[in-house]
C-alpha cells in the first residue's frame, strides 16, 4: 500500500491528473490502473469528437451549455487543448447533426470521469484508499 | 462518423462499465462481474426506457 502523504503534498496528484488522465495514479505507483484510466478517458473523449459532439464554452450560449462546459472542463488539459485547437466548435452546422447530443454526452462524461480520477488520486495520496 | 444511436450507446456503456470497474475493483472475478452487471443494466435499461417512450408516445 502507498504511504499516506501530508494533506498539502497530496494536492500535487490531483493536479497531475488534471494535466493527464491517470497521471496522479501513475505517480502514486498505480501504473496499470493509470494506463487503463488514460485509455478509457481518451477513448471516451475521442469517441465524443468522432460522433460530432461539441466542446462548449463558459461564455455565451444558454445555461445548459455552460453546465456542459463545466463538466467537460473536468478533462483539464484535454479540454483546454481541444478548445484552443478548435475541436468540436459549437456552431449551427454542428448542433443540427444527428449525433451531436450523443457526442456531447461522451465529451461531458470524459470530463466527469477525470473529475472522479482527481478525487480518487487525492484519496489514495492521503491514505483513505489503497 | 457513426450515425447509429444503438451502437454508440453500446460503446459508451462499455467505456463507462470499464471505468467504474477499474476504479472500484481489484479482484479479477469481481471486476468482470462489475463490467457485465453495469453493461447489462445500461444497455437493457436504455432499451426498456426507449420502448417505454415509444409506447407512451402512442
Amino acid at each position: 500500500m502507498t504511504e499516506p502523504f501530508p494533506r498539502w503534498k497530496a494536492y500535487g496528484y490531483p493536479l497531475l491528473t488534471l494535466l493527464v488522465p491517470g497521471g496522479g495514479h501513475f505517480a502514486l505507483g498505480k501504473r496499470g490502473r493509470a494506463a487503463a484510466f488514460l485509455l478509457i478517458v481518451l477513448s471516451m473523449f475521442a469517441f465524443g469528437l468522432a460522433l460530432g459532439g461539441g466542446l462548449f464554452a463558459f461564455t455565451g450560449g444558454n445555461w445548459l451549455y455552460r453546465l456542459a462546459a463545466l463538466g467537460e472542463a473536468g478533462g483539464g488539459l484535454l479540454y483546454l487543448v481541444g478548445r484552443i485547437a478548435g475541436w468540436g466548435v459549437v456552431d449551427q452546422a454542428r448542433v443540427t447533426q444527428v449525433m451531436f447530443g450523443c457526442g456531447s454526452t461522451c465529451l461531458v462524461t470524459a470530463g466527469l470521469m477525470n473529475m472522479l480520477l482527481i478525487m480518487d488520486a487525492f484519496d489514495i495520496a492521503v491514505g483513505r484508499k489503497p | 462518423m457513426i450515425a447509429d444511436h444503438f451502437l454508440s450507446m453500446v460503446v459508451f456503456s462499455v467505456l463507462v462499465a470499464l471505468f467504474f470497474a477499474t476504479l472500484y475493483h481489484r479482484d479479477r472475478k469481481r471486476y468482470i462481474r462489475s463490467v457485465a452487471k453495469t453493461l447489462g443494466w445500461m444497455v437493457v435499461g436504455s432499451l426498456a426506457f426507449a420502448w417505454l417512450m415509444a409506447w407512451t408516445a402512442g
